[in-house]
C-alpha cells in the first residue's frame, strides 16, 4: 500500500531525473566532451549518494511549511506537481518542480487547514531569486579564475582539453550529488512526515526512515537518468547558448555550488557557529541556477543583448508554477477526499486570527484567490493575443 | 583514461611535427628558387625531391591528425577549425612544392638583372608563410599571442604583394629585349610565388578568428 502511495513521487523524481541531469551533463554530452553512458551513471550513482546523505536539510523545511500528515495527502500532492509540470512543460511554459511542490504543498494547506508558515515561505521564495543570482556571481567569478590559469599554465590545447574532460566528470558528479541532495526534496519530502519507517541497520552504517525514502527516490531519479536523459541531454543541454567546453565546466561547477549551500547542513551550522545568519535549506531550481550562471558568463564575455525574455519567463513561472500546482492540488485533494474517502491529512496548526487585525495568513489566503484570478485573466490574454498574432501573420502572408 | 591520455600526447607530437615539415618546406621552397636563379641544376633537383619528400609526408600527418581527431573524439568543438587550419597550412606546401615544380617543367629563362628581384620575392612570399608557423603553435599554447604573431605574416603578405607588382611593371614596362611570351611566362611564375602568401593570408585570416574564440 505504501508503495502504492510512493508512485507519485516515484514519477516526480523519475521526472526529474530525466529533465534536470542535462542541466548536469547536457554540455558535456551535448558537445561530445564526455560519452551519454559515462555521463549518465556517474549522475545515477552521485544522485542517489547525495540524496540519501545530504538530503534531509531541504526536506525538513519544506515539512515546516506544510507537514503532510497522510499517505494520501502526500500522494495528491506530489501528484498535483508532477502533472503540473507536466502540463505547463507540454504547454511550453516555464516551470520547475521545486516551486510546483511547494504550491502544491500550500494547496494541501488551504484544503486541510494549516497555516502557512510565512517565514518559510519567505525563506524559500527569497532563494528562488538568490540561486540564480548566486549561479551567476559564482560562474563570473570562476570563468575569471578559469581564464586567468589557462593564460598563466600555457598548457598545450589538447592537455588542457583532456584535464577540461576530467574535471567536467568530476564537476558532472558533483554537480549530481548536490542535485540529489537539494531536489530529493521535491521527490519525497512530502512523504517523510505520512510514512514513518523504522530505521535500518545494515551493520556498518544506519539508514533511518527518511534516507530510506530518500533512498527509493533516488532511484527514481536515477532512473529517469539511465532510461529517458539522453535525448534531453543531445538537445536541450545547448539550447539556451552553445557553451564552450570551460563554460560548460563553470557553469555546471556554479550550479553544483548553488545546490549545494541550499541543501549542507554542515555549512549551513558553520555559518552560525561564527556567528553569521544560518544559510536557508531549501530546494532550489537547478534549471534556473543553470540560466543565472550561463548569464553571469555572459556578464564576464560583455554580451549586451540580453534576453530579457528569458529572465521575465523565469520570473513568471515563480508566481505561475505555484499557483497552478496549488489550485489543482486543492481540487485533486478534494476529489480523493470526498470521492475515493481516502485520508488527505487533517489539521494540526490551524491558522490563528490576529483577533482585530488581519493576520499574514489571512492575506495570503485571499491573495492566492486574487493571484489565480489574475494568472487566469493573463493566461486567456496571452492565448488570445497569441491567436490574433497568428491571424494576423496568416492574413499577410497570404496577400 | 590513461590511453585517452596517449592519444592526446602523440596528436600533440605530430602537429608540432607537421609545423616542423611545413616549415622545412618553405625554408627548402626559398632555397630551391636561389638554386634556379643562380643556375645551380643540381641544387635545385635536390631541393626539389626534398620538397617532393616534405609535402608527401605533411599530407600524411595531416590524414593521420584528422583522423585521430575524430576516432578519440578529440576537442569536438574546435575540431573542424582545426581541421580546416591544418588542410590551409598544408595548401603552403603544395603550392610551394607546385611551384619548384613549374620551374623545373617549364624553365623559364630568369634574365639576370630580374635576378634579385626573384630572389627577393620568393624570400618575402616564403618568410610570410614561415611567420605563420609560429602563431599557429601558439594558437594551441597561448592563444592570446597569436594576434601578434599574426602581424608579420601581414606584413610580409604586402611586401609580397608589391614586389611582385614592381617586378612585372618592370619586365612589361621595361624589359623590352623580352618576347611577349617571355613575359607572361615570367608573370605566370611570379603569380605562383605570390600565392604562397596569399595561401598564408587565407591561413592566417583562420587562425586570428580561431584565437579570438578561444579567448573568450
Amino acid at each position: 500500500m505504501i508503495f502504492l502511495f510512493l508512485t507519485s513521487g516515484l514519477f516526480l523524481g523519475w521526472t526529474l531525473g530525466a529533465n534536470d541531469a542535462s542541466n548536469v551533463f547536457g554540455s558535456a554530452v551535448g558537445s561530445r566532451m564526455v560519452s551519454f553512458t559515462r555521463a549518465a551513471v556517474t549522475a545515477a550513482v552521485f544522485v542517489i549518494i547525495g540524496a540519501v546523505v545530504q538530503g534531509g536539510g531541504a526536506a525538513d523545511t519544506l515539512s515546516r511549511l506544510g507537514s503532510v500528515n497522510a499517505m494520501g495527502g502526500a500522494f495528491t500532492v506530489a501528484l498535483a506537481a508532477g502533472l503540473t509540470v507536466y502540463f505547463m512543460t507540454r504547454a511550453g511554459l516555464p516551470v520547475s518542480t521545486t516551486q510546483a511542490i511547494v504550491g502544491a504543498i500550500i494547496g494541501w494547506n488551504f484544503f486541510t487547514d494549516n497555516a502557512v508558515d510565512t517565514r518559510v515561505l519567505t525563506q524559500i521564495v527569497s532563494t528562488w531569486i538568490t540561486g540564480p543570482v548566486l549561479g551567476a556571481i559564482f560562474a563570473y567569478a570562476l570563468y575569471h579564475l578559469v581564464k586567468t590559469a589557462r593564460r598563466r599554465i600555457r598548457m598545450h590545447l589538447l592537455k588542457y582539453e583532456n584535464w577540461l574532460r576530467m574535471g567536467l566528470m568530476t564537476v558532472g558528479a558533483f554537480g549530481a550529488y548536490s542535485l540529489g541532495a537539494n531536489n530529493i526534496a521535491n521527490v519525497m519530502g512530502v512523504f517523510v512526515p505520512s510514512i514513518p519507517l523504522e530505521d535500518a541497520d545494515f551493520g556498518i552504517f544506519v539508514l533511518s526512515g527518511a534516507q530510506q525514502l530518500f533512498f527509493l527516490g533516488g532511484i527514481a531519479i536515477a532512473a529517469g537518468i539511465l532510461t529517458y536523459s539522453k535525448k534531453v541531454m543531445q538537445t536541450v543541454g545547448t539550447n539556451l547558448m552553445e557553451l564552450s567546453s570551460e563554460a560548460a565546466f563553470v557553469v555546471v561547477l556554479a550550479q553544483a555550488l548553488v545546490l549545494f549551500i541550499f541543501s549542507s547542513s554542515s555549512l549551513s551550522g558553520l555559518m552560525v557557529r561564527i556567528g553569521l545568519p544560518p544559510i536557508p535549506l531549501v530546494p532550489v531550481s537547478s534549471t534556473q541556477v543553470v540560466v543565472g550562471s550561463i548569464l553571469g558568463i555572459g556578464l564576464y564575455k560583455g554580451v549586451r543583448n540580453i534576453n530579457l525574455k528569458v529572465l521575465g519567463s523565469i520570473a513568471s513561472g515563480w508566481i505561475t508554477t505555484p499557483v497552478a500546482a496549488g489550485i489543482l492540488a486543492f481540487l485533486m485533494l478534494f476529489i480523493v477526499k470526498n470521492l475515493f474517502s481516502i485520508d488527505v491529512g487533517h489539521s494540526v496548526n490551524p491558522p490563528v486570527s490576529a483577533g482585530e487585525g488581519v493576520s499574514m495568513a489571512t492575506i495570503i489566503r485571499y491573495s492566492i484567490p486574487a493571484l489565480l484570478l489574475i494568472t487566469a485573466i493573463y493566461l486567456v490574454y496571452l492565448v488570445l493575443s497569441e491567436k490574433k498574432k497568428t491571424e494576423r501573420l496568416n492574413k499577410k502572408y497570404y496577400e | 583514461m590513461s590511453l585517452f591520455t596517449r592519444t592526446n600526447r602523440e596528436l600533440s607530437v605530430r602537429i608540432d611535427e607537421f609545423f616542423d615539415t611545413i616549415e622545412i618546406g618553405i625554408l627548402i621552397f626559398k632555397e630551391g628558387i636561389k638554386a634556379y636563379v643562380n643556375g645551380d641544376t643540381n641544387a635545385f633537383r635536390n631541393h626539389l625531391s626534398k620538397i617532393d619528400d616534405l609535402e608527401g609526408k605533411a599530407d600524411k600527418l595531416q590524414r593521420s591528425i584528422e583522423n585521430d581527431m575524430i576516432v578519440h573524439s578529440i576537442l569536438p568543438q574546435q575540431r573542424s577549425e582545426i581541421v580546416k587550419l591544418l588542410w590551409q597550412l598544408d595548401e603552403i606546401i603544395d603550392t610551394a612544392k607546385k611551384s619548384l615544380n613549374e620551374f623545373y617543367v617549364e624553365m623559364p629563362r630568369i634574365p639576370a638583372s630580374l635576378s634579385h628581384e626573384f630572389i627577393s620575392l620568393s624570400e618575402v612570399s616564403g618568410n610570410s608563410a614561415e611567420e605563420l608557423m609560429p602563431a599557429a603553435r601558439a594558437f594551441f599554447r597561448e592563444p592570446h599571442l597569436v594576434r601578434e604573431k599574426l602581424i608579420k605574416v601581414y606584413f610580409f603578405e604586402r611586401e609580397t604583394d608589391k614586389a611582385a607588382f614592381q617586378m612585372k611593371k618592370k619586365v612589361f614596362h621595361e624589359m623590352n629585349d623580352l618576347s611577349l611570351a617571355e613575359k607572361a611566362h615570367i608573370r605566370y611564375i611570379t603569380h605562383h610565388i605570390e600565392n604562397i602568401s596569399d595561401t598564408a593570408q587565407d591561413a592566417a585570416d583562420l587562425l586570428a578568428s580561431m584565437a579570438i574564440r578561444q579567448m573568450l
